[in-house]
């Protein structure tokens, strides 16, 4: 039985990962399990690292992630399907993330940033992963979210002016002030890194 | 640069920009800085591991929020029927008193006595007296 089962599940398999979003879309609104799985499979990583760089906290990344999978699983029968699922998922995290910066804390903390030489990898590489953190937790986050859906998931300007509800004109101005944002305290944090060794 | 950088920048306008790029040292720096930024944001967002069990996790918790919600349809169901069922109750009591109800008991008769006669009417003339001889 086992063995019948299984040319049939890797077939499926094998049909799922071919399929595009909107079909998995269409089929997770029909109820089928295995779509949802595969949107799952897709997509958690970059949900959960842009809820990562937004709130600079693994747990409360991996909450957000999770929550903002549940939400697309109550709300996928009533998807129009106007803009793409990616675009839909990260408004969805990008609105969680919003929320419980707003109800806990104005600053991002990064207790959980690793400090130097107690991480694996690289120490170089490990340094400028947490230098990168701590300049986009130091960042206002109008400008953070729309720099990481730039940078981290490739969205382009009408993506994320859909994904944000935001003019393009409103995107691209606040894209170009995040980078300028962005190196400004790289420089500043990095000399005072500097200064302190 | 910003627009350009991201391939966002209109053709004519990105042509300019290309050639004033070839002329210009600062912006040039100013370009490989937005792509270092580029760089170091991507980098950053590998170093992140999702744990085994998050799709257990969620599918656990879509699977519960799924039988809830079908709880929650069977009593809303429920409800118009029940209250459906009273109505239909209500109409046909009222609908069996008027119409099958039990007659109102008889006013008990003198024995032999003939049956009562309608009282005669305020303004009817009186019967003429009886003359005959007995």
């Amino acid at each position: 039985m086992e063995e019948a089962i299984r040319p049939q599940a890797v077939a499926l398999d094998a049909r799922l990962a071919a399929a595009s979003d909107a079909e998995l879309v269409a089929a997770c609104a029909e109820g089928v399990q295995e779509a949802f799985r595969e949107l799952l499979r897709r997509y958690r990583k970059s949900a959960m690292m842009l809820a990562y760089q937004m709130l600079g906290n693994g747990e409360d990344a991996e909450d957000i992630a999770q929550e903002a999978f549940v939400r697309v699983f109550q709300a996928v029968p009533k998807f129009r399907g106007e803009s793409a699922f990616s675009t839909w998922l990260y408004r969805i995290v990008t609105n969680l993330c919003l929320g419980r910066m707003r109800r806990s804390h104005p600053t991002v903390a990064l207790e959980s940033v690793a400090e130097p030489g107690t991480a694996d990898g690289p120490a170089q590489q490990v340094a400028e992963g947490m230098l990168t953190r701590e300049v986009l937790a130091a960042m206002p986050p109008e400008l953070r979210v729309v720099l990481l859906l730039r940078e981290q998931e490739g969205l382009s300007y009408g993506e994320i002016s859909g994904a944000l509800h935001l003019p393009m004109g409103t995107v691209r101005s606040r894209l170009s002030k995040a980078r300028k944002r962005f190196r400004k305290v790289w420089n500043q944090l990095g000399e005072s890194r500097e200064k302190t060794k | 640069m910003s627009s350009y950088l991201d391939g966002e920048l209109q053709a004519a306008r990105a042509a300019r920009l290309e050639a004033h790029l070839k002329t210009c040292p600062y912006c040039q720096a100013e370009l490989r800085a937005m792509r270092g930024i580029s760089a170091h944001i991507r980098a950053a967002s590998t170093e992140l591991q999702v744990s085994q069990d998050f799709d257990q996790r969620v599918l656990r918790t879509v699977g519960y929020l799924e039988v809830t919600g079908r709880i929650r349809k069977q009593r809303s169901f429920l409800r118009p029927l029940v209250l459906a069922a009273m109505t239909l109750l209500a109409l046909l009591g009222m609908i069996w008193y008027c119409l099958w109800r039990p007659p109102l008991l008889p006013v008990p008769v003198p024995h032999g006595a003939a049956a009562v006669a309608p009282a005669a009417p305020q303004n009817a003339p009186l019967p003429p007296p009886d003359t005959r001889r007995r």
